[in-house]
């Protein structure tokens, strides 16, 4: 059964999706797309302010701000969308285990699992990570990838959890299927739409992440042109010229926002109670 | 109710074993001799290579156990910590643990005032936003949410401290912890994490509505007012556990708005100390980073388990009147 | 007992409801007119989708946003609504006091983490009817009156340390202390078992006598109409098709739909039963099985019970008394904790994995709610043809004529073969799912509750269903279910369970009414009670 488009609120997932087209087509085109050599130096026009030559000004060593930026967002979106994907892999598959075999052994030393992770506050664990084996954005993605498969675990765990309270799965059951099966066939597409969802919100907030951890100098390092090191460069300099920051903050936010927008009118579509009033 | 908390504090213990098997664990893994790193202070890089300072290798690492057995080690260390001794900074000298618990104070209270606004913004706009749901008010909430969930913490940051301190003056920047330097920060922080419990808020109260105790509070004539206190109060409950997960998230984003207001909490230092690979501090830092996040989710369980009779009287349900 | 000469307590003049949905507009009432005497106790009878329940919901200003008044009048007491469409209307001043309400759910019509003695206090306080001590001691007496033992505790327990029946008393007694005008009680008894049902329905008319209360009752159930009410409505489709005094309309009915409704009931008591057991054949036998939860909660204790093949079984109990346990622990679904099942004298019990799975092709089982067990995403063919995918049987046309073949058995045309369950009624539903049962050629079909939640005339028609395939393919039949009337006429035999454990070995359903057991001779004298005077 197709759900049909709820005409609740179409809009923020219109406006999300072209956002996001725009942006994905200005970074991926960007070697056409960008003014300049995205590391090319020139000493002459250091620090400029945004003028027509440089619609975002120039950085200390005179780079063209709109090209670099341009630039670095494939690293960032790509490493995100590569840390996102092998979250999701771990966490589906974690959380569809401990909920198919509710109260074993497995499920309670996954819980457990989970439970430690949780204590990790996902900035703290990516500082220790930096601390003990330097700084970088590998080392950053590792930290990712290893605190933040746990929420899309929890997740799926709660929905396998209801879904086999459900007469659908006793059913499956019954008729003979296969854990494999059931899994396949009952748990994995209930769990499927819930889990998007929170993955595009997770996406913003992950991006937003590496995006502090880089304002912080914990991210990719100069001098690569990435949204990260970007920020770290422009926080030394940004009472002097605050245009530097603004620049890759404006795309990191247009990005953020694009997949929070999608991520709410998915919601909208999969929203199940109807508006209440009192 | 009394074992379901002992239970809770058992499991609490249980998973700070973990994390410090975790933290142990990644120090080991990381790259470099411990000893020699400790050895790395700059004054003692010249002496590198002679045999005084190999003698010296070999004399920290047996005064450290390093030579012995890996679970040893482990316990020694466990040990140690339980001692509330956390090591000498490599930089410094100073002890780790006389460090961090000169800087916790700072660190705390900006946590918790800021989850103070961040629960207040959020049982007040997710109230508003519920009430007034499909409305302009639930709108302009929503749209404001999402903004705010969109914008890196340190733009938030820079942007209040580019209005409040430097255009309108009225925040001084220093690198003092006083209460006069409070509210900048931990609105800030607070602000920041608000959107997700509005949004939570606001489903909450929006499922309770639908349920039918509520219909049949109404059908006893009670006011509007009441109706909804009596859906806000079990709305309430679920928010407390993600209370519990938002303050995780706290921690973390506490160490950004410290580096930008120059806050002198933990996360400042840790900050400092990564930059200079300060081994023992960096260690320190999680550890008690953990520690509060895993007593937040105690005190939240035991809050969780006061507001919810259903937790201590488990095993009592539908039980017939004998007749 | 003419209405006429009394004074009305409610009024509803011309109610015209309506639901939008993706701007579809469904007409649900119909410009329906009726009135409700003092002292009178009123059913509104009706099959799902007749519209009964919007009407308790148009009174009290409930609907979901989603409803649109066409228009109509409403009059309670003194207070007049010329025009219940238009907003604005003092609802607050209505209920309670003018309208009181019972729901079907009970125990979640309680405030789950209030205590009972505050949803007294929070009312009375409310309505300025009682100081905070005079509040406790009036819930006292109100709780008294409804056949309250133990007062004092029962205030100070949480709704949900409390059983359904008791919490509908406790609702009933929550409105009453209002003193309303019309109690408005939407399927109050529908998720009671058979005592707790007779214990309410005694007690409105008891309050009837006692204090006059007036009564606006929607049931589906003809039973209930027929205890309690003093006068009924027969409502179909948003209309109203009769309207008289109980006994003529339940005895003597003038409309040719509610002539139907009636037969409908009385052909689900013919007794037309399927092949004749073989005695002393057992394809199933439980030996002493008991099933624990938790370590803790004993649901089953030492239960004994032979199937015979060919033998339509019934297990007949009140909800919770571990019925629905003991049909999962003989599908697979759960694991006894101690004792064995014996399929053809082999323990399935304790099977694991493919050996389990191998068990499905001879014992089946039908859920209650066959729509929900059904996958929305697949078609009829599709649905049928699942289980020979899960367990590998046959290519892919056989499966596909298997599946059309009892498709067409249990009565799905043709072209329904390619919709998918929400286009199809319940009642295909149903049929869809028994084809699904019965496409593995099981020995035993375990029906749990299959029938209890439709309509009497659907229930009719897959009672007959089921018969008449058991006569076409000789499985045996373990029917569960809280109705003493199904049973008695649908089973050669029936096993009378309360608490987890048979009283004493399986009856001749004829001989039922022989039974020593106390329990036994109660569920009969409370269906009987309710039966009394329907032809």
């Amino acid at each position: 059964m197709k759900r049909r488009l709820n005409s609740k609120n179409p809009a923020s997932l219109i406006i999300g999706l072209v956002v996001l087209a725009i942006l994905a087509i200005a970074i991926l085109g960007a070697p056409l797309l960008a003014p300049y050599d995205p590391v090319a130096q020139n000493a002459a026009e250091r620090l400029e302010k945004p003028s027509e030559k440089h619609w975002l000004g120039t950085d200390r060593f005179g780079r063209d701000i709109l090209s670099r930026t341009l630039h670095g967002g494939q690293t960032t979106l790509l490493s995100s969308l590569l840390a996102l994907c092998a979250a999701l892999a771990i966490g589906l598959l974690v959380g569809m285990a401990a909920g198919m075999f509710h109260g074993s052994a497995l499920d309670h030393i996954l819980m457990r699992i989970i439970d430690v992770l949780l204590a990790f506050p996902f900035m703290v664990f990516a500082m220790v990570i930096a601390g003990l084996f330097g700084t970088g954005l590998v080392h950053l993605l590792l930290a990712v990838v290893s605190v933040w498969w746990v929420s899309f675990a929890r997740l799926t765990r709660s929905v396998v959890l209801h879904a086999k309270n459900e007469t659908s799965y006793a059913a499956a059951k019954v008729l003979g299927a296969s854990n494999l099966a059931i899994m396949r066939k009952e748990l994995l597409p209930k769990a499927i739409s819930p889990v998007l969802i929170l993955a595009t919100f997770e996406l913003g907030t992950l991006i937003l992440s590496i995006a502090a951890l880089s304002f912080l100098g914990l991210g990719a390092q100069p001098p690569a042109p990435e949204w990260g090191s970007m920020l770290a460069d422009g926080r030394a300099h940004f009472f002097q010229a605050p245009h530097i920051l603004i620049g890759p903050a404006a795309f990191i936010v247009a990005t953020v926002l694009a997949f929070n927008l999608i991520g709410e009118g998915l919601r909208d579509r999969l929203d199940p109670y109807e508006k209440l009033e009192l | 109710m009394h074992t379901v908390l002992l239970r809770k504090l058992l499991e609490a213990l249980l998973t700070l074993f973990f994390a410090t098997l975790i933290i142990f664990a990644l120090i080991r893994l990381a790259p470099g001799d411990p000893v020699r790193l400790m050895l790395g202070h700059p004054g003692e890089i010249a002496a590198q290579g002679t045999s005084a300072y190999d003698e010296k290798v070999a004399e920290l690492r047996a005064e450290l156990g390093l030579d012995r057995n890996i679970a040893v080690q482990y316990v020694t260390w466990l040990g140690r910590l339980a001692q509330g001794d956390l090591g000498t900074s490599i930089f410094t000298g100073k002890q780790v643990g006389s460090e961090i618990a000169a800087r916790l104070p700072a660190t705390v209270t900006l946590s918790l005032s800021a989850l103070l606004v961040q629960i207040a913004l959020g049982l007040i706009f997710g109230m508003v936003a519920a009430l007034r749901s499909g409305k302009l008010a639930d709108q302009l909430i929503r749209v404001a949410c999402v903004a705010l969930a969109s914008t890196p913490a340190f733009v938030v940051g820079l942007v209040a401290l580019a209005l409040f301190a430097v255009k309108y003056g009225v925040y001084e920047i220093s690198s003092d912890f006083s209460a006069a330097r409070l509210w900048l920060p931990a609105l800030t922080l607070g602000v920041l994490g608000a959107p997700q419990l509005v949004r939570i808020m606001r489903a909450n109260l929006l499922t309770e509505f639908g349920k039918i105790y509520v219909s049949s509070a109404q059908s006893r004539g009670l006011d509007r007012k009441r109706v909804v206190r009596h859906a806000a109060r079990n709305a309430l409950i679920p928010l407390v556990t993600m209370v519990a997960l938002s303050f995780a998230g706290l921690i973390g984003g506490a160490v950004v708005i410290e580096s930008i207001f120059s806050w002198p909490g933990i996360g400042k230092y840790a900050l400092d100390s990564i930059l200079v690979k300060d081994y023992p501090v960096i260690q320190g830092y999680a550890l008690v980073a953990v520690l509060m996040v895993v007593l937040i989710h105690f005190l939240v369980d035991v809050v969780y388990s006061a507001l919810d009779p259903r937790i201590h009287h488990k095993g009592e349900a539908g039980r017939e009147e004998k007749a | 007992m003419s209405s006429d000469n009394r004074a009305e307590a409610l009024e509803v003049k011309g109610l015209q409801v309506a639901y939008e949905q993706n701007g579809r507009r469904t007409t649900v009432l119909n410009s329906l007119d009726f009135k409700l005497g003092k002292g009178e106790i009123l059913v509104l009878l009706g099959e799902s989708g007749s519209g009964k329940s919007t009407i308790a919901k148009a009174v009290t200003g409930m609907l979901p946003p989603s409803a649109r008044i066409g228009g109509g009048s409403l009059r309670v007491g003194a207070e007049r609504i010329p025009d219940l469409g238009k907003p604005g209307i003092p609802w607050e001043r209505i209920r309670g006091r003018g309208i009181a309400m019972l729901f079907q759910d009970a125990q979640s019509a309680l405030n789950p983490v209030m205590k009972i003695k505050d949803h007294f206090k929070e009312s009375l306080l409310y309505h300025g009817l009682a100081s905070a001590e005079g509040a406790a001691a009036i819930s006292v007496a109100m709780l008294e009156r409804l056949n309250f033992k133990d007062v004092r505790h029962i205030l100070e327990c949480y709704p949900f340390q409390l059983s359904g029946g008791m919490c509908q008393r406790i609702c009933l007694a929550l409105a009453l202390c209002l003193e309303p005008a019309v109690l408005v009680a939407d399927e109050p008894t529908s998720a009671l078992d058979t005592v707790s049902q007779k214990e309410v329905l005694d007690l409105l008319r008891k309050l009837q006598r006692e204090m006059g209360l007036t009564v606006l009752l929607i049931t589906h159930d003809i039973a209930v109409a027929n205890a309690v009410g003093n006068r009924v409505i027969v409502l179909n489709k948003g209309v109203i098709e009769e309207e008289g005094e109980t006994r003529t309309v339940l005895t003597r009915p003038g409309s040719a739909y509610t002539r139907e409704l009636l037969a409908a009931r009385n052909r689900i008591a013919r007794p037309a039963r399927g092949l004749p057991p073989a005695a002393g054949k057992p394809v199933l036998e439980i030996v002493r099985l008991s099933k624990t939860f938790g370590g803790k909660k004993r649901v089953l204790r030492q239960v004994d019970l032979t199937l015979n093949e060919r033998e339509i079984l019934g297990i007949l109990g009140q909800s919770g008394c571990g019925k629905s346990t003991l049909a999962k622990c003989v599908a697979g679904l759960e694991r006894p904790s101690e004792g064995r099942i014996l399929l053809r004298g082999a323990d399935i019990g304790h099977l694991k994995g493919k050996a389990r799975r191998e068990t499905s092709k001879r014992i089946q089982l039908v859920f209650q709610d066959a729509r929900a067990s059904l996958n929305p995403g697949r078609t009829a063919l599709q649905l049928v043809q699942e289980p020979l995918q899960y367990l590998r049987i046959g290519g892919k046309e056989e499966r596909e004529a298997l599946a059309a073949y009892y498709l067409h058995e249990v009565g799905i045309a043709d072209e329904a073969l390619t919709r998918r369950p929400p286009q199809l009624s319940t009642g295909q539903c149903q049929r869809i799912a028994i084809a699904r049962a019965l496409v593995l050629r099981p020995d035993i079909l375990i029906c749990d509750e299959a029938v209890s939640a439709l309509d009497m005339s659907v229930q009719a028609q897959i009672l007959e269903l089921l018969q008449r395939l058991q006569r076409q393919f000789g499985f045996s039949i373990l029917m569960i279910s809280h109705d003493i009337r199904v049973l008695r006429a649908f089973c050669h035999h029936i096993a009378v369970m309360s608490n987890g454990s048979f009283g004493e070995r399986k009856q001749e359903s004829g001989r039922l009414h022989e039974s020593r057991q106390p329990h036994t001779q109660l569920l009969l004298k409370c269906a009987g009670d309710m039966e009394d005077g329907l032809v």
